[in-house]
């Protein structure tokens, strides 16, 4: 259904947010996204008869890089109320990833993040939205904007020394992310994966300061544990968590820290060989059973989480012990 | 025989995918038991139902499902002479490659096992990292760990 605005009054709808250089020329009105570098600022979406302004196009930095321009993801302007959108056109990307040297399969699925907006619909650890086909029976997603940093910026940003973060931050924080992972647990239970689970990928939202997923169109080809990565993510967001930030070799070493050489092999994240995962070796004050939680990342692990809910188990009884 | 002592038959469940480890579990059930009367082989491959969300359009998936199945069927057969040159009957062979929901490969192929009543099954350790288990698990480590009322043998 095409929207039952007239032009001149999408041009006036629009006009706040239009440079006054735009003024005169005419809106161009997208109901077929195939093409999404063609969708361009200034541009409307009209889907299922809503019209969209179209601002810029999203960007995702992670680990210091510059900041990739996502040209299927527009920040818009919903005309009818100008709240703030995120509209994901459909974008079929496969990929082969590399993680420690292991190489798997990924891909986009703007089905899998429609099929979770629909699961997830007012459950607040989750981003909120809704999907409508265009013209061209395009999977498109409808996001609501969240305000708030992402939970890796708001960590890295904190201006305390571990210990004071520990006592005074962390068990709040804690308590934010297990609700978090009973989300991801939710997900499993309806054989959804998350598929990207990364620190970046929670947003604190500022309204209300929940703790919110985002993007869920990402997917991996698994193998026999459907839920192993998503696990993985889940260990590397704790390790982080409890460390207030990675605690790197490379750190440690040009710190010329004392428990460098009280560290060995085992003490690593199992895929990521830079990362410090035995924290109470850095940290002594980190207790037993939390640090117990966190070797199950590591190197020496002796048994892995096989699903969301054994971790949470562990979890729940550190808090509660 | 020892009155009361569990029967075990001699019907031998192969699981296998594509791999040099399927291979060798193939082979050395050929080299074992080939030319012994009694047994039965069934060499299983499991085809798991494609993810709708990996492919585009219905008609990429129904494209990528065909020439999968010609890839599975001359596999089969590849491994079905591996049997034969190995001594065993054609009678006492046969393939299979049922189509699944597969979460868990490992769970499909046993159910199979429980759906056909083999008292072992045959698989090839897939010598997977200790992190390529913890990210993605291991098919043969799973059904050890899972199997029940059958023997499992895992080839080296």
């Amino acid at each position: 259904m095409a929207t039952s605005i007239s032009h001149d009054r999408l041009r006036e709808m629009a006009s706040p947010w239009l440079l006054a250089s735009q003024d005169s020329r005419p809106l161009r009105i997208h109901r077929d996204t195939t093409e999404f570098f063609s969708v361009e600022y200034g541009d409307v979406v009209d889907l299922g008869g809503i019209p969209y302004l179209i601002r810029n196009n999203a960007k995702e930095g992670r680990f210091g890089l510059d900041d990739e321009v996502k040209h299927w993801v527009k920040l818009a302007i919903d005309l009818r109320d100008g709240s703030r959108k995120v509209i994901k056109l459909v974008f079929h990307e496969k990929f082969k990833a590399h993680i420690g040297g292991i190489e798997f399969e990924c891909f986009r699925s703007p089905r899998k993040e429609a099929r979770i907006l629909d699961l997830v619909a007012g459950k607040k650890n989750f981003m909120h939205g809704y999907w409508e086909k265009d013209e061209k029976q395009n999977v498109v997603r409808v996001l609501d904007f969240i305000y708030g940093p992402p939970l890796s910026n708001y960590i890295q940003n904190l201006k305390l020394d571990h210990q004071t973060y520990f006592f005074d931050q962390f068990p709040n924080i804690l308590d934010q992310f297990i609700e978090c992972i009973c989300g991801i647990q939710f997900l499993h239970n309806h054989g959804e994966k998350h598929g990207d689970i990364r620190r970046d990928h929670i947003l604190i939202d500022r309204e209300n300061g929940h703790y919110r997923w985002i993007d869920f169109d990402f997917n991996y080809r698994h193998r026999e544990n459907i839920f192993g990565y998503d696990l993985f993510g889940l260990g590397n967001v704790l390790v982080f968590l409890a460390g207030m930030g990675d605690v790197l070799l490379q750190d440690l070493s040009l710190k010329d820290h004392p428990a460098l050489n009280a560290l060995n092999e085992e003490d690593l994240n199992i895929v990521f060989h830079n990362r410090v995962v035995n924290l109470k070796k850095i940290y002594p004050y980190i207790p037993h059973a939390l640090n117990q939680i966190l070797l199950h990342f590591s190197k020496g692990a002796n048994r892995f989480y096989e699903t969301t809910g054994q971790l949470l188990d562990d979890l729940r009884d550190f808090r509660n012990g | 025989m020892i009155v009361g002592e569990k029967v075990f038959n001699k019907n031998i469940l192969v699981a296998v995918d594509d791999s040099d480890n399927a291979r060798r579990a193939v082979s050395y059930v050929a080299q074992l038991l080939g030319g012994f009367t009694g047994f039965n082989v069934t060499v299983l491959h499991v085809v798991p139902e494609a993810e709708e969300d990996y492919f585009a359009s219905d008609s990429e998936r129904d494209a990528w499902f065909k020439q999968y199945q010609q890839k599975v069927a001359a596999m089969l057969e590849d491994y079905r002479q591996i049997l034969l040159k190995g001594g065993f009957d054609a009678s006492h062979v046969s393939v299979r490659s049922p189509l699944r929901y597969c979460p868990s490969m490992a769970e499909c192929i046993l159910s199979e096992r429980d759906e056909l009543a083999y008292d072992t099954i045959v698989v090839g350790r897939q010598g997977l990292s200790r992190k390529e288990e913890f990210l993605f698990g291991s098919i043969s480590s799973k059904i050890v760990t899972h199997a029940r009322n059958c023997t499992v043998w895992v080839v080296e």
